[in-house]
């Protein structure tokens, strides 16, 4: 039998880890004479590493959050762009526009194949104060994750400290921030609400969405023949619709946890949320624009879907 | 082959390498290739310049150099003999006697260096010939430095922690804080041995035609104020939560390299080049190895021996202070044949799921860990600490050195002991200070 | 043969020297990165990765310098017990295999630096600066650590070096020497 490797970088009850799983399971019920090995926690390849390694057919199958790659190829940032996803629901329209068949092309033209879509929401919390208008920032220590909100909280008034997400804690603990914004799944899995006052949830209006598809390497995907192609990719259709059910249980859980905590919970208002998309007009998308090859017309293609 | 009989394979040629005088790191890495190549062909060497790069891709990392230059531009110019000199004008009435007094200075030094041979080279330079002068067998002199240096990874600031830190995702500043009371536990206990030694063997450690009265003290502060006061300050940077490891690294680097070029007048090139020359050989040395380990990491997990094994050692139906006594025993063996650093990248990953699982803490496991890597670093065929003594005397033998450090291998062992008993003594602080572990 | 071994040598000394410099390059680095966030309150935009650039490529081009000063470290309990004869054929071994792994890794460091230099690739944060810059030292550092291995090699078959550094009376051994070049 042919064994596959798959590599992530969270524990293995991560919602992207059980994504992982499922494609694991499908495929040994599928009976195709082929199984998956899963290395989770980043045991085989650095989270970044992980791009690189699927081009090269040296990694099989990943949970890749996209713009990770954005060195790469520039117009991934496009897919953790401040407002650019509102909710959930708008998440799943997006997967079946022209903005996200753009994407796409991009990631097979580099020699990867996506297997199953997954949008991530998170939120904000403060310290000791809210974030909901731009201002609220102002003067504020903040880590965000990704460069195109570390732009727009930096055109709003904050000073950043990058870090990654497993820092925040220590972080805000001992004072070197104020605030932070990342995942859903971060914010309970570090327990950050031992350390924050305030939460700002993704709602209705929800600032913070990346796209973290399973993906997988052509290479690997081209040597397969096509009834284990067919498997893997009723796998990841399988894993797409477990998270797409399990996507707003985990803002509700992060909701639930941390008004247990103590821990304030504001939601943004259509007018703060609007105002927040002006910061990152000026910033992050006028960057992006510049900066890119074709990203005006990237971005328009996805502001057009409703 | 299975999983099990492939590690072996793979242990055994690692250590054949290792033995035919290899440098450690380039063992290690060609280990990597050839297995990896049996995994794959060609093909499996496909990321290795990848994984050697990404193995170094850490800022983190990058506070190891930083914390060795911070020692070594004290251990470099005159002022590591200045601080020797007031110490020993501080410790000298130390019981025990200088031996005692020089473990004593290996400890405050240590708070100042990141590095165990730097720790060892700083005070072995001064203390190893002064404690010959007075009488004391060689086997003392260069045995309690090459232990009392060892001080220099379990005092923070500390390599082997930045390592475990980064390679574990557990909390470098956390980890810093663990190493203090151990560390003072582990001085206390060879002052101790130094007491009972000169007691037992009625050693005259105390000479009497040395005295120096409390001007002669007061003479030397001016020059240690600076030193301590770096301490100081890098201790409440890190715990106040001023900064990082590595931003507090920096800028302890660059006081200390300020603070001999101008107390000390360093002002020709060639000597600050010393000072760079020293800290980066180390530097080098010590960050090629986290490269190959790296390297090594990844062909063992590639290979899933590492998955394999850890299942394995978790599935044994032994009580759980029997497995972390037979992981303390495995850890001593890598230790003689690998540097600290070598050996918690290639085993840390392995170990900390299942030491956990056992419900032993991951800060906890790091201190002892850091224990049994010290005595690693006294014991042949790879010390770095006796590399550094046979630089500074190179006229005694290795069974010398080994004789006189023997008691403080055995003080080691109470500590991992009282560790095991106690673990207090390494979280205690920790979780007063940061609060209790998420 | 004896130039080509002292032309190798004052390269890895060079070699020395460019490492030191990017380690106090790293050392300005970081204080001015705590300056910024410390003292002007301002948000760090390059530092982090310059440091880390710098610290990398220190490792990898100072190694051939740290070979030179016989400073990776080594287990030399074996060459310890053997005789003058098994200490060459094992000084032989022990640089052999270190050159193939080195030649290897400046092989496909070659690649991996190439890659990175046509598809123009970036870090992927705010300063994005071109990743082939820090990619270069894994190639140049482990081409000359290689060229350093050739030259330890010819110095031993030729008598002019000791296997493993043992005490060594010719000239050469002198210059190899702490104290030889930049004291
Ligand atoms: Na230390
Ligand atoms: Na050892």
């Amino acid at each position: 039998a042919q064994t596959l490797k798959a590599s992530h970088q969270w524990p293995k009850d991560d919602v992207r880890g059980k994504m992982v799983e499922i494609i694991k399971t499908e495929i040994e019920k599928a009976d195709v004479g082929m199984d998956i090995r899963v290395y989770p926690s980043g045991s085989l390849f650095k989270p970044k590493q992980q791009w690189d390694a699927m081009v090269k057919g040296q990694l099989d199958i990943s949970a890749f959050p996209l713009d990770y790659a954005s060195g790469r190829h520039p117009q991934f940032s496009a897919t953790l762009m401040p407002g650019l996803v509102k909710n959930h629901d708008h998440a799943k329209r997006l997967n079946d526009s022209a903005f996200m068949d753009e994407i796409k092309k991009i990631i097979n033209d580099s020699g990867v194949v996506v297997l199953s879509d997954a949008w991530l929401a998170g939120g904000f919390v403060g310290k000791d104060f809210c974030v909901d208008t731009p201002d609220s920032v102002q003067g504020k220590v903040m880590r965000a994750a990704g460069p195109a909100f570390e732009q727009m909280l930096a055109e709003a008034g904050a000073s950043i400290n990058s870090m990654p997400s497993s820092e925040i804690y220590s972080a805000m603990q001992t004072g070197v921030l104020d605030g932070a914004n990342t995942s859903s799944g971060s914010l309970v899995s570090y327990r950050i609400y031992e350390q924050s006052s305030c939460l700002t949830p993704p709602g209705d209006f929800a600032l913070w969405f990346m796209y973290e598809p399973i993906l997988m390497s052509k290479r690997s995907f081209d040597r397969l023949d096509e009834d284990q192609q067919d498997a893997l990719m009723a796998a990841g259709q399988a894993a797409e619709e477990f998270f797409f059910e399990k996507a707003k249980g985990l803002d509700q859980t992060l909701v639930d946890t941390y008004k247990e905590a103590g821990v304030k919970i504001v939601n943004m208002s259509k007018e703060q949320y609007d105002a927040w998309l002006d910061v990152a007009k000026e910033s992050s998308y006028k960057q992006f624009e510049e900066k890119v090859e074709g990203g005006e017309e990237l971005i328009d293609m996805a502001l057009s879907v409703d | 082959m299975s999983e099990l009989q492939l590690g072996l394979v793979i242990a055994v040629v690692t250590v054949g390498l290792l033995l035919l005088g290899m440098p450690v790191a380039f063992a290690l890495g060609l280990v990597s290739l050839i297995f990896l190549y049996y995994q794959d062909g060609f093909f499996g060497l496909g990321f290795i310049a990848d994984t050697l790069y990404g193995g170094l891709d850490s800022f983190a990392l990058l506070s190891i150099p930083m914390f060795i230059l911070m020692g070594g531009a004290v251990a470099s110019s005159r002022a590591g003999a200045d601080l020797y000199e007031a110490l020993d004008r501080w410790l000298y009435r130390v019981p025990g006697g200088l031996m005692a007094s020089n473990v004593g200075a290996c400890a405050i030094f240590a708070a100042l260096s990141g590095s165990s041979p730097a720790t060892c080279a700083a005070i072995g330079k001064m203390g190893i010939p002064e404690m010959r002068q007075r009488g004391y067998p060689a086997s003392v002199a260069t045995g309690s430095i090459a232990a009392g240096g060892t001080l220099g990874i379990l005092i923070p600031p500390s390599i082997t922690m930045i390592v475990y830190g980064i390679a574990t995702e557990t909390s470098i500043g956390r980890l810093f804080l663990a190493g203090i009371l151990p560390g003072v536990m582990l001085t206390v206990l060879f002052v101790a041995w130094g007491l009972f030694a000169a007691w037992r063997k009625g050693y005259r450690f105390v000479d009497p035609a040395v005295s120096f009265s409390l001007r002669d003290k007061l003479v030397m502060l001016p020059k240690v104020g600076p030193f301590l006061a770096i301490i100081v300050g890098i201790l409440y940077v890190l715990y106040g939560g001023v900064a990082t490891p590595s931003e507090a690294a920096g800028v302890g680097a660059m006081f200390c390299l300020l603070l001999v070029i101008v107390i000390y007048k360093l002002r020709k090139p060639g000597q600050l080049w010393h000072i760079f020359r020293d800290a980066m050989k180390e530097s080098v040395m010590i960050l090629m190895i986290i490269a190959a380990a790296e390297l090594f990491s990844y062909m063992m997990s590639s290979l899933f021996i590492t998955q394999t094994l850890a299942a394995w050692i978790g599935d044994l139906e032994v009580s759980r202070w029997v497995l972390m006594g037979c992981v303390n025993l495995f850890l001593l063996v890598a230790g003689f044949f690998l540097p600290p650093v070598a050996v918690i990248l290639m085993t840390a990953p392995t170990l900390l799921p299942v030491v956990e699982n056992l419900g032993f803490d991951a800060v906890w496991f790091a201190v002892v860990l850091t224990l049994n890597m010290e005595i690693g670093l006294i014991t042949p065929p790879v010390g770095l600490n006796l590399y550094v003594i046979n630089g500074i005397a190179p006229d005694v033998r290795l069974p010398t050195i080994l004789w006189g450090a023997l008691p403080f291998m055995l003080c080691m062992v109470l500590g991992i002991v009282l560790l095991c008993m106690f673990p207090e003594i390494a979280l205690w602080l920790p979780n007063y200070l940061m609060g209790p572990t998420i | 043969m004896d130039a080509f071994v002292t032309f190798v040598w004052r390269i890895s000394r060079v070699c020395g020297v460019i490492s030191a410099a990017l380690l106090l390059a790293a050392v300005l680095a970081v204080c001015h990165l705590v300056f910024v966030r410390y003292v002007l309150n301002q948000s760090a935009i390059w530092q982090h990765e310059f440091v880390t650039f710098s610290v990398i490529a220190a490792t990898f081009i100072g190694s051939p310098y740290v070979l030179l000063k016989r400073g990776h470290v080594n287990v030399d309990l074996l060459p310890h017990y053997l005789g003058e004869r098994g200490r060459f054929f094992l000084a032989l071994f022990a640089s052999g295999a270190s050159l193939a792994f080195c030649a290897f890794i400046a092989v496909y460091g070659f690649t991996f630096w190439h890659e990175a230099w046509v598809n123009d690739w970036r870090a992927e944060t705010v300063w994005a600066p071109p990743l082939w810059v820090p990619y270069a030292s894994v190639p140049i550092g482990m081409g000359l650590m290689s060229l350093q291995y050739v030259a330890d090699i010819v110095a031993i078959v030729l008598g002019r070096d000791m296997p493993f550094g043992a005490h060594d009376p010719s000239e050469l051994a002198e210059e190899r020497s702490e104290t030889g070049g930049w004291a």
